[in-house]
């Protein structure tokens, strides 16, 4: 479904990915490794549409979406739960759902995906009309989980979704996150929790200053003593 | 050009304008010239008071009016309705100026919030409100304006014009020179600096509060003094007139025009702006002329930012050389008159410096080695440097293939008592409800490189801008060589020895690569002159190896060069302990070997070092300990071998696989 | 009583200065362009609403018609070049202001600087006034809170209830993430430029209704506007309703109770410390961190 092809992206002068090649199958999950400054964020960005790659070309179901702006990257059925969630804060929780069925194809269907979406973390529903900044930090990750799930994607991105959470929360979070494989959607997990990463995923990449340094099933990966000393940066 | 010779240049040139005024008739000048030169002179004055704060500093203020206005009813009401006499209420008025100067400055700049459109709107406010109480208290001008006398002089100045032009040309001179000396002293780099980045000024120990306080008190002052000649010259003073948005669009405009870097930016921009309305007028267009300057202002915002100056000066002698012989020739010729001449010329002159700028880029034009108080002003592009010298290729080896001499050692720095050097006791710091920092306490001794490491989030950037100063901890003491700095502005604790880079690099980009530097000597502990600063800046970037650009500007640098100029501007301030924030990110392995070994020489020189960095494998070479954050709490701290295998470190780095 | 009469008449005026705030808002809260440029758009609108009204004796409010579309591309095309040449926040204000300059010199070319005022033939809410009691609200006023409640509790409900709405809000608050489901920002941000314009359009029709029009009324607009929107909070349209009516009331009572004269002296002071103590404006809601 994703194809990602000999992808370079440049920040000016610093290039942070150099030909990266990778792929998503529909309802798999597929995660990327690799020590802190890698260019995993990068590396969701450019796929999201939200910064330019340099070369390459990103296509999702044979389209290329390289050269779209970010906001017609999402027509492709491509959603993003950004690093940090990035809820709205000033918003509530149902508007914030809303705004992920912004375009019309997600409008058509809102009711009946906030229904799914609230079935899948009901914690939402009770707190429909709070402000998103007075959420929790694990609610917060449902949230940005549930705003991307309303923009009916096939192919969802999600950047280190355990990022300062508590570690029963990031439990949930993980069980939500097989939830949605689940149901068909393909899933593209950036964590820098690798145990967590390498659990979750039935197929692994691992980032290495920009490259793909390794990839395979994730058991492989699991067991290879030297992804682990390339991940603390040893 | 030196402050000294510009000043006297400056003087020089008043004289002779004064001479020709007073000599005007016998020399054939048209007395409407001398009432034209009042007015040039009048928004030179205005002009350049807006441009110390507004140009230098970079904060727009829309309240000019206010200090034109506080002086014209100085000298309207002591000396219109009191009688006082005309020097001391024109004094007065330039007093006030400054009051009212300092009072909206300390509401202002103590809060940080108050920056950019939120300060412009405040001094918008300002005429306002001063309008406002005029119109209130009608005793004030006795409700219609206030009507001047004619003041008494001596019969040698000649006639009112005569002595009214000699004054303006007396203000007008010492504000130009207050603007030249401004530019050429520390104030005026530290102004600069704040323009181009104010946290890291502040960081390098410029005393922003204090040199913004500074700036808009002279500003206030010369806008006073300006306004109470003009009300001189008026001979009364209606609200409507003094406090009216034309002060702020003029003055705006002439400085946007001229360029805002250079104190001879809004005397060009003024003496253009003021000929051209007042042709306007003669032509009887005078309704087309806040048209034409509503339409240059929104030109040169978005095509020009740097504005005319810095174009003109690249050629000065092309601008002089076409402006005398046009307007001698057009006024020769008996056909135009001598404003229309003036005009001409000084558009003849704007359009061939232009023309032959785009052209024949003129080279090296901002960094001019020779004239060392010269600030680098209005980058233009046709001034900046095309390229920097052949840089080393991506990832080739950077010691090997150069043929080098060694580089000079670091200059001595104080050494400090050996022992604890940094003592971090029990901090904590909150942001809205999240806690960055938990409780964390940590001592450095000297000569030590520490590495400083953590998962995303952990806390790192908010641990180095706690040392730094650039916030205050929610709890907890930070004391550095003994000396406890929770609480002092930031360029105080740079004063006690700490320096820092910012992950994000942040230069000055006004300035070239050796001034950036420069600014960090003359701003440290120390406290160089100007001269020496610029000296000991190239054996600082020496250090670092980046001597082959210090004529460059910061843009021309790439990212690795640009670490490179943060870590020599850090160790510039000489400090006792340095803290790098990521100063590795986005570099690939050949200009991280290179970064390691300038890392290694500071230290070498006797340095201690906090280092932000999530490359584990340069750490364990480099670091001599290793303290390991995990969401805001310490939770190792030792040999970065013994830390590297804590079950704990691997847990945070790589997280915990689910039962 | 006195106080009670101008504590009301006040807040009526309130309304206009709602109107006038609640564009300058939005576009600052949500586009990060300071536009001087709306009180330019505001005078236009005046103009027109008043040369309509004597030209063809059309009914003031049925202007609109005729105003409201002419400053809606207005305000659309001046947000398309400010996007086009990226012109936000500081600059913006740099470049509004020579945009208002030029208006108000084209406006002072067309109509010259006299006072104009609609003739009390062609206007009728003008003169009249509904009496409560002892106190009389003049129509004209009413008027302009009719409008006021009307065009802001509008926007603010699509704001809340409607995706265009969600998608502002969003966009104002993050814009890679908005931009990452599907929100253009160059087209919203064309339709809240010409939103803006069209409230510019009612914002002077109202002026026009009440009070004579001269172009240097924009400058005396300036600071009260900045104070409402400052005070309701920037990019807060319900705030700068209550902040309208409030300083409204609050400059009237003062004029009433201590002296007309410290009227706008109390309320410039007010803005200051507005500025100074809330910069992000008093209505802003606040959000948990």
């Amino acid at each position: 479904m994703l194809e990602v092809r000999g992808v370079d992206a440049r920040y000016g002068d610093a290039q942070a990915l150099w030909g990266v090649d990778l792929e998503v199958a529909p309802a798999e999950t597929v995660c990327i490794v690799g020590p802190n400054g890698a260019g995993k964020t990068t590396l969701v960005q450019t796929i999201a549409g939200l910064h330019r790659a340099a070369a390459g070309t990103i296509t999702v179901d044979g389209v290329d979406i390289a050269a779209l702006p970010g906001h017609r990257v999402c027509d492709h059925g491509v959603a993003t739960v950004p690093e940090g969630r990035r809820v709205f804060g000033h918003m509530t929780v149902r508007d914030n759902l809303l705004l992920g069925a912004y375009r019309p194809k997600a409008r058509a269907a809102h009711r009946e995906t906030e229904a799914q979406v609230y079935d899948l973390f009901p914690r939402l529903k009770e707190r429909a009309r709070q402000h998103a900044g007075s959420l929790s930090g694990g609610e917060q990750q449902m949230l940005a989980l549930g705003r991307a799930l309303m923009a009916l994607p096939r192919l969802l991105l999600l950047d280190e979704p355990s990022l300062g959470l508590a570690p029963v929360i990031v439990d949930e979070v993980f069980d939500a996150i097989a939830a949605v494989t689940a149901t068909g959607v393909g899933v593209l997990l950036v964590e820098q929790d690798v145990e967590r990463a390498l659990s979750a995923a039935s197929r692994g990449y691992l980032l290495i200053e920009g490259r793909i340094a390794a990839a395979g099933p994730t058991a492989d990966l699991r067991d290879r003593a030297d992804v682990r000393e390339r991940v603390l940066g040893m | 050009m030196s402050v000294r010779k510009g000043l006297s240049i400056l003087a020089g040139v008043a004289l002779v304008l004064a001479v020709l005024a007073h000599f005007n008739t016998s020399l054939g000048i048209a007395p409407y010239l001398l009432v034209l030169a009042t007015s040039v002179l009048f928004w030179v004055i205005q002009a350049t008071s807006w441009n110390i704060l507004s140009g230098y500093a970079g904060y727009f203020s829309f309240g000019q009016a206010a200090y034109v206005g506080v002086g014209a009813y100085s000298v309207a009401v002591l000396t219109g309705r009191h009688d006082v006499g005309y020097p001391v209420s024109i004094l007065v008025g330039g007093l006030l100026g400054a009051l009212l100067a300092a009072v909206t400055g300390a509401v202002a700049f103590r809060l940080g919030a108050l920056r950019g459109e939120i300060f412009a709107l405040l001094t918008l406010a300002v005429p306002f409100i001063l309008a406002a109480f005029v119109r209130i208290n009608r005793d004030i001008d006795g409700g219609l304006g206030t009507t001047l006398p004619l003041p008494d002089f001596p019969g040698w100045v000649g006639d009112f014009q005569h002595l009214i032009f000699l004054l303006m040309l007396l203000v007008a001179t010492l504000a130009v020179g207050t603007a030249l000396w401004v530019q050429g002293s520390r104030l005026g780099r530290g102004l600069n600096a704040i323009h181009d980045n104010e946290d890291a000024a502040e960081a390098l120990g410029v005393p922003t509060f204090r040199y913004k306080m500074l700036a808009i008190v002279l500003s206030g002052a010369l806008g006073g003094l300006g306004g109470a000649l003009l009300a001189v010259r008026n001979g009364a003073v209606q609200p409507e007139l003094v406090f009216t948005l034309t002060v702020p669009l003029f003055v705006i405009v002439m400085s946007v025009l001229g360029g805002r870097r250079h104190w001879a930016g809004p005397v060009v921009g003024a003496a253009f702006v003021t000929v051209l309305q007042d042709e306007l007028a003669a032509q009887e267009l005078d309704q087309w002329g806040n048209i034409i300057l509503g339409a240059v202002l929104v030109l040169f915002v978005v095509a020009a930012p740097d504005g005319l100056f810095g174009r003109l000066r690249v050629r000065p002698w092309l601008t002089v050389g076409v402006f005398v012989p046009v307007l001698v020739g057009l006024l020769l010729s008996g056909q135009y008159t001598e404003l229309d001449a003036i005009l001409y010329a000084m558009v003849a002159a704007i359009v061939a410096a232009l023309v032959v700028d785009r052209l024949r880029p003129a080279p090296g034009a901002v960094s001019s080695p020779a004239g060392h108080l010269e600030p680098s002003a209005a980058p233009t592009e046709g001034a900046r440097p095309t390229e920097p010298p052949a840089t080393r290729p991506a990832g080739a080896a950077p010691l090997a293939d150069l043929p080098q001499p060694a580089p000079p050692p670091v200059p001595p720095v104080a050494q400090s008592p050996p022992g604890e050097l940094v003592s971090v006791a029990g901090v904590t710091r909150d942001f809205g409800g999240v806690r960055a920092l938990d409780d964390v306490s940590l001592s450095v001794s000297s000569g030590e490189i520490v590495g400083l490491v953590g998962p995303n989030g952990s806390g790192k950037t908010t641990l180095v801008n706690l040392l730094s100063g650039a916030m205050p901890p929610t709890r907890g003491t930070i004391a550095i060589g003994g000396r406890t700095t929770t609480g002092l502005a930031p360029h105080r604790v740079a004063h006690t020895g700490v320096a820092r880079t910012y992950q994000i690099p942040k230069p000055f980009a006004s300035m070239t690569v050796r001034d950036n530097v420069a600014m960090a000597v003359m701003f440290g502990r120390t406290g160089a002159s100007l001269a020496s600063a610029r000296e000991a800046a190239v054996r600082h970037l020496a250090t670092v190896r980046l001597e082959h650009l210090a004529d460059a500007l910061p843009d021309a640098l790439n990212l690795h060069q640009r670490q490179l100029l943060e870590m020599a501007r850090a160790i510039a301030a000489e400090p006792v302990v340095l803290l790098l924030d990521e100063a590795l990110a986005g570099l690939n392995p050949a200009e991280i070997d290179d970064a390691v070994a300038v890392i290694r020489r500071i230290h070498a020189a006797g340095i201690s070092i906090i280092i932000v960095e999530h490359l584990l494998r340069v750490l364990n070479q480099l670091a001599t300990r290793i303290v390991v954050l995990d969401r805001g709490v310490l939770i190792a701290d030792g040999e970065p071998a013994t830390v590297l295998r804590d079950p704990a470190v691997v847990r945070a780095y790589l997280g915990r696989q689910r039962a | 009583m006195t106080a009670v009469q101008a504590a009301l008449s006040g807040a009526l005026i309130g309304g206009l200065y709602a109107l006038m705030a609640a564009g300058l808002s939005v576009t600052w809260g949500a586009l990060r362009v300071i536009n001087l440029a709306h009180f330019g758009l505001i005078l236009v609108g005046a103009y027109l609403t008043y040369q309509l009204t004597t030209a063809w004796g059309i009914d003031p409010v049925l202007t609109l018609l005729v105003s409201a579309p002419v400053l809606f591309v207005a305000g659309a095309a001046l947000q398309w070049a400010y996007d086009r040449l990226n012109i936000v926040e500081f600059n913006s204000l740099l470049v509004s202001f020579g945009l208002l300059m030029i208006t108000i010199e084209l406006t002072t070319q067309v109509w010259t600087a006299d006072f104009r005022h609609i003739d009390a033939g062609e206007n009728p809410y003008g003169t009249s006034a509904v009496h409560l009691g002892s106190i009389a609200l003049p129509i004209s006023r009413l008027v302009a809170l009719g409008f006021a409640v009307l065009l802001i509790g509008g926007g603010h409900l699509v704001l809340e209830r409607t995706f265009a709405g969600r998608g502002l809000r969003a966009f104002a608050q993050d814009r890679t993430v908005a931009a990452s489901f599907g929100i253009d920002h160059r087209r919203l941000g064309m339709v809240v430029g010409g939103l803006a314009g069209v409230s510019a359009a009612v914002a002077g029709m109202v002026f026009a209704l009440g009070n004579t029009i001269a172009p240097a009324h924009a400058y005396e607009w300036f600071g009260t506007v900045f104070a409402v929107v400052i005070l309701g909070g920037i990019g807060n349209l319900l705030g700068s309703l209550f902040a309208g009516l409030g300083v409204g009331a609050f400059s009237a009572v003062v004029a009433v109770l201590w002296d007309p004269s410290y009227e706008p002296f109390v309320l410039f002071l007010a803005i200051i410390l507005a500025l100074v103590l809330r910069p992000k404006g008093l209505f802003t809601r606040r959000a948990a961190a």
